[in-house]
C-alpha cells in the first residue's frame, strides 16, 4: 500500500486551490469590465478543464485511426457533433425562423466553402499529427506543462503571421468568389439536421468496425490508474463531499464524457454569442505584434464580411472576449491538471522534437488561417452549424492526418 | 509496489503521443522480443490509455501505478507466468 492511504492536503492540490482563487478573482474582474468577459472567461476555463480531464485530443482522434485502429477519442468526438447539432439547430431556427429566405444566422461558422477550405484542412491535419497537438489542444496542455505545446503555439502564431502576409492573394483569387453552403436553405432544418445526425451516425458506426475488424476476438479492460483514480479512502475520513470533488477532479473522464461536455459549452456560449473558435484570436495576437515591431500586414480584405475564425479588431483595448477564452483554456486545464496531481513540466527529448512541434505548428497555422479555423472553429462548431464547409474541412482534416500519420511513422 | 521489479525500464518521460506508445511496441517487438517483464515510464497522461492495449494485443498484462505527481510506471508483464506465480 502507497502512503496516499492517508491524505492531507499536498503541494499539488494546494497550488491548485491557489489557482481556483485566480480563477474566480479574474472572473470577478471581467464582471466588472465587460458584459462578454465573464461568459468567455468561464467558457475557456470548462473548456481547458474539460480537455485536461478527459484528454479530448482531435489528434488522437484521427491519428489513432489510423496507428492503431483505435477509435475510442474519434467516437467522442462524433458524439459531440451530435449534441452540438441538435443544439445549435435549435437556437439557428430561433434566429432564423425561415431558412429557404437565403439570410444565413450571422454567427454560426457557415464559410466560405472551395479550394481553401481543402487546402487548409490538408495543412492543418498533417501539422497537427506532426507536433502532437491541433491547436486548442496545444493551448490546454500549455496549462499542463508541456514545453512542446509552448513551441507548437509560437510555430501556429508564425504560421498565422504569414497565412496573413498572404491573405489578400488568397482573398481576391479564391475566398471572395467562394460560395456558402448552408444545408437548411434547401433541406429546411429538419431535413439537415436529419442528414447531419445519419452522417454522423454512419462515421461512428464506421469507426466501431473498423475497430472491432482490428481488434477481432479481444476484448480487454483497462487497467485502472491510481494516480488518476480516486484513492481507497479510509473509512469514516471521508466526507461526501470529498469523495465527489475526488471523483470529478481526480478520476479521468472518458472521451465521450468530454466530446459531450465540450458539445454543451459550445452550445451555451452560441446562445447568446457564438460559437467556440480559437486561431481568429490568435491571428489578431500575431499580427498585432508584427505591427508594434513594423512588420505590419496591412489591411486584411473581407474579414469583416465572412464569420468564424478571422480576427476581430476591437478599438481601443487589446483586451477582447476571445481574448478571455483562449486564455480562459490555458488557466482552466493548469488548474484541473494541479488537482489531479498531473501538472509538470515536460521537457520534450532531443532537438528532433522541437523541430516537429514547430514546423508541425507552422504548417498548422498557415492551414488554420487558410480554412478559416482549426478543429474547433471549422469543424467542431461548423458541422453542429449545419455548414457543408464543415464536411469537407473534416475530410480533408483526415486525409492531411493520414499523410501525418505515414510521416511520423517513417521518422520515429 | 514500483520498486520491487528487477525488470528493465524503458523510460520515455517527455515524450507525446504516439512516441511513447511506438516505442514500447519497438521494445516488445524488436529491441527485447518476448521479454517477460517490462517497466515503462511516462509523464503523458494519454499514454495510459495507449501503451496498455497494445501490449495486451501483444498477450502482456499491464498494471499501472504512480511514480510521483504526474508520473506513472505501466508493468508490463506476460500475464500466463504471472498468473502461474
Amino acid at each position: 500500500m502507497s502512503m496516499d492511504t492517508v491524505r492531507t492536503i499536498d503541494r499539488s492540490t494546494g497550488v491548485g486551490i491557489l489557482a481556483v482563487v485566480g480563477l474566480v478573482a479574474v472572473y470577478l474582474i471581467a464582471l466588472r469590465t465587460d458584459a462578454a468577459w465573464p461568459v468567455f472567461w468561464i467558457s475557456g476555463v470548462a473548456f481547458g478543464v474539460i480537455c485536461q480531464r478527459s484528454r479530448f485530443c482531435f489528434v488522437a482522434g484521427f491519428r489513432d485511426l489510423f496507428l492503431m485502429k483505435q477509435g475510442r477519442m474519434m467516437r467522442g468526438i462524433i458524439a459531440g457533433l451530435a449534441v452540438g447539432t441538435a443544439g445549435f439547430a435549435m437556437i439557428m431556427a430561433t434566429v432564423i425562423p425561415n431558412p429557404g429566405s437565403g439570410v444565413l444566422p450571422n454567427d454560426a461558422h457557415i464559410l466560405p466553402l472551395g479550394i481553401a477550405t481543402v487546402l487548409g484542412g490538408l495543412m492543418f491535419g498533417f501539422g497537427m499529427v506532426l507536433s502532437g497537438g491541433c491547436v486548442s489542444g496545444s493551448l490546454y496542455r500549455m496549462g499542463e506543462g508541456y514545453l512542446g505545446s509552448w513551441v507548437a503555439i509560437f510555430g501556429v502564431l508564425v504560421g498565422l503571421y504569414a497565412m496573413a502576409r498572404t491573405w489578400n492573394w488568397w482573398w481576391e483569387n479564391q475566398i471572395s468568389m467562394d460560395r456558402l453552403s448552408w444545408l437548411p436553405t434547401d433541406l429546411n432544418y429538419t431535413g439537415a439536421v436529419v442528414i447531419t445526425l445519419v452522417l454522423l451516425a454512419v462515421a461512428y458506426a464506421g469507426v466501431s468496425w473498423w475497430e472491432r475488424r482490428a481488434f477481432a476476438g479481444m476484448s480487454f479492460t483497462l487497467p485502472v490508474i491510481p494516480g488518476s483514480a480516486a484513492p481507497p479512502a479510509a473509512p469514516g475520513a471521508d466526507t461526501t463531499l470529498g469523495a465527489l470533488a475526488r471523483k470529478v477532479f481526480r478520476a479521468e473522464w472518458t472521451p465521450l464524457v468530454g466530446g459531450i461536455a465540450l458539445a454543451a459549452i459550445n452550445i451555451l456560449i452560441f446562445i447568446r454569442y457564438r460559437p467556440l473558435g480559437v486561431v481568429g484570436e490568435m491571428t489578431r495576437w500575431s499580427t498585432d505584434f508584427a505591427n508594434q515591431i513594423g512588420a505590419g500586414v496591412g489591411e486584411l480584405q473581407g474579414i469583416n464580411d465572412i464569420p468564424g475564425c478571422v480576427p476581430r479588431f476591437v478599438e481601443g483595448t487589446w483586451f477582447t472576449d476571445a481574448f478571455m477564452l483562449n486564455a480562459g483554456i490555458i488557466a482552466g486545464a493548469f488548474t484541473a491538471a494541479l488537482l489531479a496531481r498531473e501538472f509538470r513540466l515536460r521537457i520534450p527529448r532531443g532537438p528532433r522534437r522541437y523541430v516537429q512541434s514547430l514546423g508541425g505548428g507552422l504548417i498548422m497555422g498557415y492551414g488554420a488561417g487558410l480554412g478559416l479555423g482549426c478543429t474547433i472553429g471549422a469543424f467542431f462548431s461548423a458541422i453542429p452549424s449545419l455548414a457543408l464547409n464543415g464536411w469537407i474541412y473534416a475530410i480533408a482534416l483526415a486525409i492531411g492526418a493520414y499523410g501525418g500519420t505515414a510521416f511520423i511513422r517513417r521518422f520515429p | 509496489m514500483t520498486n520491487e521489479s528487477e525488470a528493465p525500464v524503458l523510460d520515455v518521460r517527455g515524450e507525446i503521443c504516439p512516441y511513447p506508445m511506438l516505442r514500447t511496441n519497438r521494445e516488445l517487438d524488436e529491441v527485447q522480443p518476448g521479454v517477460p517483464e517490462l517497466r515503462v515510464w511516462t509523464d503523458h497522461p494519454p499514454a495510459l490509455s495507449t501503451i496498455p492495449p497494445e501490449a495486451m494485443k501483444r498477450g502482456y498484462g499491464c498494471e499501472i501505478a504512480e511514480r510521483a505527481a504526474g508520473e506513472w510506471e505501466i508493468r508490463i508483464f506476460n500475464a500466463e507466468a504471472s498468473a502461474a506465480g
